[in-house]
């Protein structure tokens, strides 16, 4: 499928698409996946900032994705972070001197310890919605919002400390190049995070999840946002992705090291993880 | 192209009586998908759907038309996906009659690229034609505002309920009613008796939930028997070539169909 044309989807898509999403395509379960990858890093790392103040110094990350799901909750828990660190200070400097006292209300507050987040989605319609959200909630700092290609990034090498990806990578039309891209702006010792819909593994849920696919999404579509055909072409761009084992092989293909995978919901939906060493 | 396709289907099935002929496809049971679904498009725009997905998309669109009066695609959708059976004995009353016999064959749509707009406003005042105009003209509608059909499964029904749609501002014209809530809502019990489309009838009953106290009034008091008498006693519109009418007399028309002036004038009234 062209990309011009997956681009015109898509923009039709953006006005409906808040509408759709709220009529619960997935059965409700799609709001609980974004925080999935996210927990899954945050108990590795919770631990290791204990010890070692690995922290989010400098750190930023670039969010695949217009709406900004992802991009929120990492804001969410670097800003807890942040406070549980200050706290922690606060509790170290109970006895300062007047000039440290001084010292500190010259430095500048940053809420966010220097982490940065690049929402970066090759639809403009979607990056207005995920900057509209972003406002409603009351993100303001931290927020960088990027219209650009996945296979064709328009950022420099070794850039970014995080790559995720959320039900994106379907829609591009040349899944390897955008996997090189993602390797290309991390930086060595970065992660790739990959939020997808994959092959179900359990025949009794498969049977059940392609009769709700089929059946009922379109008409959801039709109904809520007077399209079908997108809808039609949702699920079938969903049969259409590779499975879980050759996805990781696909990850590894594009130079990642220590691909894993998790399926979630029966292999509904999978989370791909893998380091740039 | 479906009417072309059509024809020439219709003129070999003509030839099959001829022995040592094949069996044409168009005389092969249509195949069906492993959900119960038609196979491929019959026409353009032709979306095959399950009983199943019908059975959401007629309960899914009842539901958002009444939630949004806006959605008038909603209640097209609702037409096409509960009208099947009574399409099947409008369009067999039109085979029976002559001119609606012609109607099925030749298939005029209306549109304003169909339409000879210029030669309507030519048109003496108290034509079909030039009141047909002016009826756009007030409403501040246009003909093109029809969605093509999408989930009828066979193709010449499929073109029943796009005359049908596009006949409705005919109705309008002929009823002398306005395109206001309850212009619509009296037009749409005029159907209903007419054509017996479980949309219509949904319509009719459902769509004076949101009218006042007074509206209500009037309607139930004069305006629903007023459109129901005319109803039955007009024989099918769908049987009557439009476009071959234009020059006719709106009031000619009226008399030939029975159409008696409405007993209360509706604000917004040409």
């Amino acid at each position: 499928m062209a990309a011009p044309k997956s681009c015109a989807l898509w923009s039709y898509c953006g006005r409906g698409w808040s509408r759709a999403m709220r009529g619960c395509q997935l059965l409700g379960l799609r709001s609980s996946w974004p925080g999935a990858p996210l927990s899954a890093r945050l108990l590795s790392q919770e631990k290791r900032a204990t010890e070692t103040h690995f922290g989010f110094e400098t750190v930023p990350e670039e969010e695949k994705g217009g709406k900004g799901d992802i991009a929120f909750r990492f804001l969410n828990y670097v800003q807890s972070q942040h406070q549980s660190k200050q706290k922690r200070q606060l509790r170290a400097q109970q006895n300062l001197s007047w000039e440290e006292i001084a010292k500190k209300y010259q430095n500048e507050e940053d809420f966010l310890g220097g982490s940065r987040v690049v929402v970066c989605d090759i639809n403009k319609e979607m990056l207005k919605v995920g900057k509209q959200k972003a406002l409603a909630q009351g993100y303001r700092a931290g927020l960088a919002w990027v219209l650009g290609d996945a296979e064709e990034l328009p950022f420099d090498d070794d850039k970014f400390d995080i790559y995720t990806i959320a039900f994106g990578i379907r829609n591009v039309t040349h899944i390897d190049q955008a996997l090189q891209e993602a390797h290309r702006v991390l930086k060595p010792g970065g992660r790739f995070l990959c939020l997808e819909f994959s092959q179900v593994n359990n025949p009794l849920i498969s049977r059940l999840y392609d009769l709700y696919s089929f059946q009922v999404i379109p008409v959801l579509g039709e109904v809520i946002a007077g399209d079908w055909k997108s809808y039609q072409y949702l699920v079938e761009s969903i049969r259409r992705f590779p499975s879980q084992e050759e996805f990781k092989e696909m990850i590894e293909d594009a130079g990642f090291h220590k691909v894993t995978y998790e399926s979630l919901t029966s292999g509904i939906v999978a989370i791909h993880s893998g380091f740039k060493l | 192209m479906a009417t072309l396709l059509s024809h020439v289907l219709r003129r070999l099935r003509g030839l099959r009586r001829l022995p040592g002929l094949p069996r044409l496809a168009a005389e092969m049971p249509l195949r069906a998908r492993s959900d119960g679904a038609v196979a491929g498009p019959l026409y353009s725009h032709h979306i095959p759907t399950s009983p199943l997905q019908k059975a959401l998309l007629a309960a899914g669109s009842a539901a958002m038309a009444l939630y949004d009066p806006y959605r008038h695609d909603m209640v097209a959708v609702l037409g096409e996906t509960t009208g099947h059976r009574t399409l099947k004995v409008l369009r067999d009353r039109m085979r029976r009659d002559p001119e609606g016999a012609q109607i099925l064959q030749e298939r005029p749509r209306i549109s304003t690229s169909t339409l000879d707009l210029g030669k309507l406003q030519s048109l003496p005042e108290g034509s079909l034609g030039r009141e047909y105009l002016r009826f756009l003209d007030v409403n501040r509608v246009s003909p093109d505002t029809r969605a093509p059909t999408r989930f009828v499964d066979d193709e010449e029904l499929a073109y029943v309920i796009q005359r049908y749609r596009e006949v409705h501002d005919m109705l309008h014209t002929l009823l002398g009613m306005p395109t206001n809530i309850l212009g619509e809502i009296v037009v749409k019990w005029f159907e209903a008796v007419q054509t017996g489309l479980p949309m219509c009838i949904l319509g009719a009953l459902f769509g004076p939930i949101q009218l006042s106290a007074q509206s209500l009034q009037v309607l139930v008091s004069e305006l629903i028997p007023w459109a129901v008498q005319n109803g039955r006693r007009a024989p099918c519109v769908l049987n009557l070539y439009y476009e071959r009418r234009w020059e006719q007399s709106l009031r000619a028309l009226r008399e030939e169909l029975g159409i008696t002036a409405p007993p209360v004038h509706i604000q917004g009234l040409a």
